[in-house]
């Protein structure tokens, strides 16, 4: 922290032309070039560092998943392993049906994804740019969703899907059948909007300058193409923020789907990998493949949404 | 302002719902089925089986393409849908399962959990719809493994696994310490795990001649408290004894074994550590369970020859048994199928098949003449001395006062209090729970 | 529940009208004064009651979303949190037992206190790091995207991975913490066994795991402030600390608001990382609320003890979040 700051704020505005351009003292320019790359290594340096403590575990996670049953009971540890049993990774993925798995996860994270993008963006742009009675009231009531924690809401949650109405065998009154249990609404619905999507939404919307909304509703445009047209091409960093966390969210899940579903082809990666945690002992070095695999897609998806990490309303060209 | 009195509105109706979809669920668990002895042909429907055994690629290969096809030939006119869990979530499936009224019809679940299941009614009494006796169960399985399926007096569910944890000792180790026989008292366990244990010149511990830590220490602890003659709870488990002088004496011992003696520091090892301590030579001696020889299988195949199983040797030998058994829902709508399920899962192929295929103890006592107990030296010792291995659980309140058991004992190790005093604190709050 | 009580205001709450920060409290003063439908500055009132109804269409789904699925389950909690409720038979009233067995708990105290302590380090120092670090990463380095890549991984590296890792660093023995210590010539520690020193070496977790998110978070925000601010404030000759206070973090506000709540919010209900690093232990000194919330539901069948436990750690984060809505109100300026 303390090394971090003056590193940082040196240079939080690294780019700006020189004040006095005309001056062309030379020697005051090298030095300044010269501080000015000083303050860069120092930049990377720190952040080469801070870099390497991020990564670690996950070097650690992908050095175990190629490492044998043998070597993981060395001591002290290996970091590096003696020989590189990529074996490990064929047999992690037949210890489960994978490939199922891994679909079923692609498809539930999907759809939560678009659905969450599609509507919890529209409620964060009303909550935070439409003035509308009781608009505060929903607001502080989303949020105080969040506030109860999972494992006293879960049971409620089940029986509503359990008694769902007219589905699964249910009559009107949602007695009878299984309701949506194994079924991919179960798994896709009540996951697929999450309050604090809405509540990010809400704050990046509320950081848009009003000239915008001002000057389109001068222009008589609608409330609906202000958001679509105006505002919601501007928060592309939110898009891709809300749409990576909400896809590694549900990618990560693993209680719902598992008390939800009874059968083994509507189950996702994560049960799978619950396979190699046995009351027994743990198979680490095919958790870790299992893992690995899991997580490469995640680190697919952040670097394909950095391109969407730009400048917002900058390119917008509000004069 | 109408959409606001409607919102109320909703909020309550919904608040009526949850309550009564809760009591509908409950009421949905009600009626037992008949049961008797009805002829294969005749039995028949679609039931269901909920099992934190099983799972992964071996499990569903082994359960859907050998065990249920003969089931099958039995009993062409069942078929079983399967659901998979795993121990870690076991309880949040069954707590949904009973809170829905959606009870599968077979159940596997541990040793520790029938009782309160039983006592529930979620169990159906196997004794009065399926005509099984203790004495005739007792025929075929050790007398402590009958009882952790039955409560009050009647059998609730069929063991078909069990988790030992033993003493074991690296004969190689005790060896070069000149020691030719593992201990045969807690004395002499005490004098061998000082020997054994090696520090280095500053200090740090390189290897522990008696290992608590790798196991759960609350399994550890009652291991020990068992070979001290000493038992949990009293004969109808009403009370906590485990807080008897046995208990005290066995968790000093403990707690001398690591303050007094520094046979072993606490963090040297754990149960999420990658190998057991007693694989690589970080432990001469130590409490593990049997699936310490697969284990060693896979990672250390020359110390397999070392390994020497005992008893932990005290007033009476001590050896800990857990275990997966396979229960009828009181509420099944074909009792009959299930029940025949579950005879299946238990009899002696099936049984031996998923054993096998865990690396676990079977419970059938004929078993242990099998291949696979002959060939596993672990489980071939906890077969041989299964009639001394004794089980927790006991009061339907057992899962409730589980849990505050690692913690005492820690607190007792890490000398925050003394081992009376920490007992009877847990056993205090088991008695509460016990009349709750 | 707290949705009734603004009933009949009359007032048109407009961003500009009220500052809104406060919520409730304008919809009371608003009543208060007695003051009667007031326009929106440019929005002529026919369009304005179009506008209104948009806003409602557009947060329907989300109403009707959460109504179902959350609130439901929400008010199904406050109300089974006064029975003893154990899912195996029907909840029977028992009025306040439920709060009076908790509050005398000494375990759910001490996971009370561990919570606390865990969130007042674990909240702030994260959330300084992250907005550092998200600072420094909008600069324009050649790893750029790389550096960002890697201070996210934490967020996307299974639990059960990163639990292993950090044993292994806080082995006693042969873990880096106590290697780097002994460098400096600090004595290490037994981390994850010693009551005195687990807590904090689950608050390092906390902080190094929390991290990337509000980075990535604080990354996005960065991207809608007008870098013409910059650029004036460089003609005045501001310095870049001094452009950093007095634009970079005041622009930050919506975002802060939003990661502040959200981690409190995740801190208070911190599991995973309890439950594979310590399960709580050693002898409860790193127990949380969360943790004996899931031991009372699904180790202990209580549910409805667990639903109280529950409401009372809604009533702290909704008293914390209150607090910090009034801390930062003007957050939609």
């Amino acid at each position: 922290m303390s090394t971090s700051t003056p590193a940082m704020a040196a240079t939080s505005a690294p780019d700006l032309p020189p004040s006095r351009p005309s001056a062309s003292n030379r020697r005051d320019r090298r030095a300044r070039d010269r501080r000015r790359f000083a303050t860069r290594s120092l930049l990377n340096l720190f952040l080469l560092v801070g870099a390497f403590t991020m990564i670690v575990p996950f070097l650690w996670m992908i050095f175990t998943s190629l490492k044998s049953p043998a070597e993981l009971a060395l001591f002290p540890p290996t970091f590096w392993p003696q020989e590189w049993r990529w074996e490990n990774y064929p047999e992690a993925l037949a210890a489960a049906p994978f490939h199922i798995y891994f679909r079923n996860s692609f498809i539930i994270a999907f759809s939560h994804t678009a659905i969450t993008l599609v509507f919890a963006s529209m409620a964060g742009y009303a909550l935070a740019r439409i003035p509308f009675r009781g608009r505060e009231w929903i607001f502080m009531g989303i949020v105080a969703m969040l506030m109860i924690p999972t494992y006293s809401k879960i049971v409620p949650q089940f029986l509503i899907v359990r008694f769902m109405p007219l589905f699964g065998g249910n009559d009107i009154l949602g007695q009878g059948g299984t309701g949506w249990l194994n079924s991919w609404w179960a798994l896709i619905i009540p996951g697929g909007l999450s309050a604090s999507a809405i509540f990010l939404f809400r704050q990046f919307y509320l950081s848009l300058p009003k000239e915008l909304e001002e000057a389109a509703r001068l222009d008589g445009l609608g409330e609906y193409r202000i958001f679509a047209q105006i505002y919601t091409p501007l928060v592309k960093p939110a898009l891709a923020t809300v749409g990576l966390l909400t896809f590694q969210d549900s990618w990560n899940n693993f209680l719902w789907p598992l008390l939800v579903t009874t059968s083994d082809n509507l189950r996702v990666i994560q049960v799978g990998l619950a396979v190699f945690q046995q009351l027994e002992g743990t198979a680490w070095g095919y958790l870790m493949a299992g893992t690995t695999l899991a997580t490469v897609p995640m680190v697919l998806l952040f670097l394909f949404c950095q391109k969407y990490f730009v400048q917002g309303f900058a390119n917008a060209g509000i004069k | 302002m109408s959409s606001r009195t409607s919102r109320t509105r909703r909020g309550a109706a919904g608040l009526t719902a949850a309550l009564a979809l809760t009591l509908g669920a409950c009421s949905a668990g009600g009626d037992a089925g008949g049961g008797g002895d009805a002829a294969p042909g005749e039995v028949s429907g679609d039931i269901t089986l909920l099992t934190p055994i099983y799972e992964g690629t071996e499990g569903q290969r082994l359960l859907e393409d050998e065990l249920l096809p003969q089931f099958y030939e039995q009993y062409p006119d069942v078929t079983v849908t399967v659901d998979y869990t795993t121990y870690g979530q076991l309880n949040e499936k069954l707590t949904t399962a009973v809170a829905s009224g959606l009870i599968p019809d077979v159940m596997m679940m541990g040793v520790g959990w029938i009782e309160g299941f039983a006592d529930r009614g979620i169990l159906a009494n196997l004794s009065e719809d399926a005509g099984y006796t203790q004495a005739d169960l007792e025929e075929d399985y050790a007398p402590q493994i009958v009882e952790a399926g039955m409560w009050e007096e009647s059998v609730y569910a069929l063991p078909i696994m069990l988790d030992t944890r033993v003493g074991v000792a690296r004969m190689d180790l005790l060896a070069e310490a000149g020691y030719d026989h593992t201990p045969t008292s807690w004395e002499e366990l005490r004098e061998m795990a000082i020997a054994l244990t090696e520090r280095d010149a500053s200090g740090t511990l390189q290897r522990t001649g008696f290992d608590i830590m790798s196991t759960d220490l609350r399994q550890g602890f009652e291991t020990m408290f068992f070979s001290s003659g000493g038992s949990l709870f009293n004969e109808d488990f009403t009370e906590p004894t485990f807080n008897s002088p046995e208990g005290v004496e066995t968790l000093q011992f403990l707690v001398d074994l690591v303050n007094t003696d520094g046979v072993e520091d606490i963090g040297f090892t754990s149960t999420d550590a990658e190998v057991n301590p007693l694989l690589n030579g970080r432990a001469a001696m130590g409490i593990a369970h049997n699936s310490l020889w697969t284990q060693a299988e896979e990672a250390a195949p020359d110390v397999m020859e070392h390994l020497q199983p005992f008893t932990i040797p005290g007033e009476v030998p001590g050896m800990f048994f857990g275990g997966t058994m396979a229960s009828v829902a009181a509420g099944s709508d074909h009792p009959e199928a299930a029940q025949a399920l579950t005879e299946f899962l238990a009899s002696p192929d099936a049984a031996l098949a998923a054993n096998e295929q865990r690396g676990n103890v079977p419970a059938l006592t004929e078993l242990l003449d099998s291949d696979y107990v002959q060939g596993n030296v672990m489980v071939q010792f906890a077969m041989e001395n299964l009639d001394v291995a004794q089980r927790e659980g006991g009061p339907p309140a057992w899962l409730e006062i589980r849990g505050d058991i690692k913690p005492a004992i820690e607190a007792a190790l890490l000398q925050q209090q003394t081992p009376q005093e920490a007992l009877d604190t847990l056993a205090a709050g088991a008695q509460a729970a016990i009349d709750r | 529940m707290v949705l009734a009580a603004a009933d009949g205001t009359g007032t048109a709450l407009t961003a500009e009208a009220t500052p809104a920060a406060t919520g409730p409290m304008a919809a009371l003063t608003g009543r208060l004064r007695g003051s009667r439908r007031r326009p929106p500055r440019v929005t002529p009132s026919r369009s304005g009651r179009k506008t209104r109804r948009a806003g409602w269409l557009m947060v329907a789904p989300t109403i009707a979303h959460i109504g179902l699925w959350t609130l439901i389950p929400v008010i199904a909690t406050f109300a089974l949190s006064l029975t003893d409720y154990s899912v195996f038979d029907a909840p029977a009233w028992i009025g306040l037992d439920n709060y009076i067995e908790i509050i005398n708990d000494p375990a759910f105290r001490k996971a009370t206190w561990n919570t606390i302590v865990y969130t007042f380090w674990t909240v702030p120092v994260s959330m300084a790091i992250a907005v550092v670090i998200a600072v420094m990463l909008n600069q324009k380095l050649r790893l750029q995207n790389w550096y960002r890549a890697a201070f996210f991984l934490p967020q996307v590296t299974a639990t059960v991975a990163i639990a292993m890792v950090w044993l292994w660093m806080f082995n006693p023995q042969t873990g880096l913490v106590n290697g780097i210590l002994a460098v400096v010539g600090i004595p290490g520690q037994a981390w994850l066994v010693d009551p005195e020193w687990a807590l904090w070496a689950v608050i390092l977790v906390g902080v190094w795991q929390g991290i990337g998110m509000k980075m990535l978070i604080y990354i996005a925000a960065l991207q809608n402030i007008d870098e013409n601010l910059y650029e004036a404030a460089s003609l005045d000759g501001a310095s870049a600390v001094r452009k950093f206070f007095a634009i970079t973090l005041p622009m930050l506000k919506p975002a802060t608001f939003f990661v502040f709540v959200i981690s409190i919010i995740g801190a208070f209900q911190v599991f995973d990382q309890v439950y594979v690093l310590t399960d709580g232990g050693p002898a409860n000194a790193t127990t949380m609320m969360t943790y004996e919330v899931y031991r009372a539901a699904f180790q202990d069948f209580r549910m409805g003890l667990a639903c109280a436990q529950s409401v009372l750690l809604f009533a702290f984060l909704l008293v914390m979040t209150l607090i910090s809505r009034r801390a930062t109100r003007g957050d939609e300026e």
